[in-house]
């Protein structure tokens, strides 16, 4: 086995030396392609090992088009039924759930790390200390043990749903998880179908658009010419103005549904269950503490120029953290951040602790039916490196983003 | 420009400066030295500039004195009137070594006492305990005893536990007393300490498992939660740093194969890889299923220790490769004399940190594997009829435990960068 190594010496002058001045077994060439040769061998015999050890006369993906014959909870959006649908559909619901958890805890562990490690700088002794009492805490104990310490103050802490907290029979909070009004389509005044509402939607980001480049031309403008242009007002403006008279001319397509009580269950409305939170809580806890700290080391890694000229030129605290420090410590976060990210999608697994029906658990369900572990594994695992690479993927266009202006 | 020395700026004083780094004081020529103002000045002085400097600031430690003084006044009545902790003290057994037989304790206690004795040795050999650690060992010491004198005082455990407290102090003050300096009594301290430290785990392992009535499959509760994380974290770096190498090299095959091993491993969550362990492993390496989660928990650790060791290798000046081979080293040495002792001083840091986290998903074996450790064995704690309302302070017990051990990590590995020199030249 070798080191990463520097170019072999460059031959003397006059060329390779003469071949059978060096016995066959000192030579180079020989010498690498023996140890190759040994190493591939030893891998060949471990691999046929494992490979013969393990029971394959029933390989075989067939038996995900089986029906599923389980129930997957926790769906949102999608309402599939075990029964009649095949185990690949369900595992499906169970990566949708999965995608959700990730994506809501990448957005609020970001937010967390952010505000957290600015804090942890921050001049004031008191906010600073809370801070790092919160990153200590939440960085040296098990994510499992945060997970299931927030389920357990839900369902303990939380009233069963006959004694529900009525939140002016606006929201609802009980065992049964958080219910709050949430945006559904409609008929609208027109009478047109659900689906309408997808054409607004699709109007909000040609106005989004719009309202972009304007915005960008008046930035520009602004820098030429140095007279304040209101480029964020504009855009603003023009978006609102364009979101509220589509809505109102394409006859009102979405309401607001408020959720109430049925016996036991909640109805319509968007309902929070204690297991999302209490995943989604505790990875964003965890990952947040994390962040932090990727935060605080990146802005304290900027020289301390960047403060003193920001104070200079007169910049307020809050604008010489984002104009100045944060654009810079950017650069420097966001390969530790996307690493991060990683991690929460890799451990969105954990779900299967709260019995959250992610793809973890879905997979696990469907191995407990069905048997065949080996190919349960290799759908988990390619998966996972499939939402890992959309994850790089994303980063990699906000680095390159980042780092284009040079400094 | 000329080097000037740095000015201390007043925005940079509140930053929390890294526990035990000296503070450099700057001594002023004597015409700008000033009389010290009395202390209750610079108090005032410091309250102002640090809580209330302005309305906004003012503000702010006011917003944040209510959020701790709601969170202190909270965990208060938590820990002294709502609280049952009862669900600890009556399973304290359970808790610490579950299905570990009775009769056999005092294997534990004597590895107890066989580590905390090593890391005494290790801590005069290169450190030396300040007062903050005292503190820690004064507090985690009472916390023990506090447990254990409660519900049923457990006085032999307790004894058992201070003797192991007197040992980790013996094998400080057997060492701590040694020159420093390079000599050959040095040398051999360093060696037969470091010797020790390297054999500490099996020593710890036949300790416990050898003879008697033990098998692998008694380890529970906390117990095997101490035996996981070790095991990972040392398979991990045995598995690690050929994996990093064999990354790093010139030849194709190995270095396609170690960069396909590496790249899988943390392409799956461990939750993934202790499924195999369940399902898979068991006709590939059969074996208890303790051996197997501990297998996966090396061959899971290796991957990320061999990317961190790479990062180290890839950091390397070539000036020290070119070096190694000017003076005419074989590969073999110069990777084992020059490469590797400065590679692996560079990635303690991120090492540390990887067996931090080894040490916290050591929780996760109770998740699919019938295996109980700490966490599992709170979860067995509330399924007893009369403690299941009491989740919380079971969990939050846990979460305590784990806390001060991944504490502990962490200080003792910036004790081991400041005398390894990690960032020095």
């Amino acid at each position: 086995m070798s080191a990463q190594a520097p170019a072999p010496p460059s031959p003397s002058a006059g060329g390779p030396p003469p071949s059978d001045a060096v016995p066959l077994f000192y030579r180079r060439g020989f010498r690498r392609l023996l140890q190759q040769g040994i190493y591939v061998a030893i891998t060949a015999l471990v691999a046929w090992y494992v490979y013969d050890s393990l029971d394959l006369r029933e390989f075989g993906f067939g038996f995900l088009d089986d029906p599923a014959a389980f129930k997957v909870g926790n769906q949102w959006l999608t309402d599939i039924d075990g029964v009649t649908n095949n185990r690949i559909t369900m595992y499906l619901v169970g990566v949708w759930a999965s995608l959700r958890v990730v994506f809501v805890a990448i957005l609020l562990s970001t937010l967390v790390g952010v505000l957290v490690g600015v804090s942890r700088l921050s001049s004031n002794w008191l906010v600073a200390r809370l801070a790092m009492l919160y990153v200590e805490i939440f960085r040296n104990t098990p994510l499992l043990v945060q997970v299931v310490l927030v389920y357990a103050i839900f369902l303990v802490g939380a009233p069963i749903i006959q004694e529900v907290v009525n939140i002016g029979d606006f929201a609802f909070i009980s065992n049964r998880g958080l219910a709050i009004p949430w945006p559904v389509p409609n008929d609208g005044l027109w009478g047109l179908p659900d689906w309408f509402v997808g054409v607004w939607v699709a109007l909000l980001i040609a106005i989004g658009a719009v309202a972009m480049t304007v915005r960008r031309t008046r930035q520009n403008r602004e820098r030429e010419t140095g007279q304040p242009q209101f480029a964020n007002r504009w855009a603003f403006g023009i978006f609102a103005v364009g979101a509220l008279v589509t809505f109102i001319i394409l006859g009102l397509p979405v309401s607001i549904d408020r959720p109430y009580i049925e016996g036991t269950r909640y109805l319509e409305g968007m309902v929070i269950r204690p297991e999302f939170a209490a995943l989604t809580i505790g990875l964003t806890l965890y990952t947040g503490a994390f962040n932090a700290e990727i935060v605080r080391g990146s802005i304290q890694a900027l020289p301390t120029g960047q403060t003193e000229a920001a104070n200079a030129i007169g910049l307020s605290g809050y604008q010489r953290l984002t104009l100045v420090i944060l654009p810079q410590a950017l650069r420097q976060m966001i390969p530790s951040i996307t690493n991060q990210y990683l991690n929460v999608n890799k451990n969105s697994s954990l779900a299967y602790a709260v019995l959250y029906d992610d793809l973890f658990r879905v997979a696990g369900i469907i191995q407990n039916k069905a048997g065949h572990a080996l190919e349960m594994f290799f759908v988990i695992i390619v998966t996972y490196m499939l939402i890992s690479l959309v994850i790089s993927a994303v980063m990699n266009l906000i680095n390159s983003r980042v780092t284009r202006v040079g400094v | 420009m000329s080097e000037q020395p740095p000015i201390p700026r007043p925005e940079q004083r509140p930053l929390p400066p890294a526990p035990g780094a000296g503070q450099r004081r700057i001594v002023l020529p004597p015409h700008r030295q000033r009389a010290r103002r009395p202390r209750s000045v610079r108090v005032r002085e410091w309250v102002r500039k640090n809580l209330f400097p302005s309305t906004g600031g003012t503000l702010l430690t006011l917003i944040a004195a209510a959020i701790m003084g709601a969170i202190v006044v909270g965990v208060v009545i938590f820990i002294f009137f709502g609280a049952n902790w009862q669900v600890i003290t009556h399973n304290r057994w359970l808790l610490f070594a579950g299905g570990f037989p009775h009769e056999e304790a005092w294997r534990l206690w004597v590895s107890i006492a066989v580590v905390f004795a090593l890391i005494g040795a290790a801590y005069g050999t290169w450190s030396s305990f300040g007062r903050r650690d005292h503190l820690f060992v004064l507090l985690v010491g009472g916390f023990v005893i506090f447990l254990m004198a409660h519900g049923g005082a457990a006085i032999w455990s307790t004894l058992y536990f201070l003797i192991a407290i007197g040992c980790m102090y013996l094998g400080y003050a057997a060492t701590v007393w040694m020159p420093r300096e390079t000599s050959t009594l040095r040398t051999f301290q360093v060696r037969l300490v470091g010797g020790l430290l390297a054999i500490s785990l099996p020593l710890v392992l036949i300790i416990l498992l050898v003879g008697g009535e033990v098998g692998p499959r008694h380890l529970d509760g906390f117990v095997l939660n101490l035996i996981l994380a070790p095991v990972g974290i040392v398979g991990g770096v045995v598995l690690g740093i050929p994996l990093a190498l064999g990354r790093a090299s010139r030849l194709r095959s190995i270095s396609l194969t170690c960069t396909a091993y590496i790249e899988i491993v943390r392409g799956a969550p461990l939750l993934g890889w202790l499924f195999v362990a369940l399902f898979i492993l068991d006709d590939v390496i059969g074996g208890d299923l303790i051996i197997r989660a501990m297998v996966v928990m090396a061959v899971f650790t290796g991957a990320y220790m061999a990317e961190y060791i790479r990062g180290a290798l890839q950091a390397l000046p070539r000036g020290q490769f070119e070096a190694a081979q000017a003076v005419g080293l074989t590969e073999m040495q110069r990777t084992r004399l020059i490469i590797m002792p400065q590679a692996l001083r560079i990635s303690i840091p991120p090492m540390v940190g990887q067996a931090i986290s080894i040490w916290k998903d050591t929780t996760l074996v109770t998740v699919i594997l019938p295996l109980r450790e700490l966490k599992g064995n709170a979860d067995s704690a509330i399924a007893q009829f009369e403690f299941t309302p009491d989740r919380i302070e079971a969990y939050v017990f846990v979460a305590v435990i784990f806390w001060i051990v991944a504490f502990a990590m962490s200080r003792i590995s910036q004790r081991v960068e400041r005398a390894q020199g990690v960032g020095e030249r």
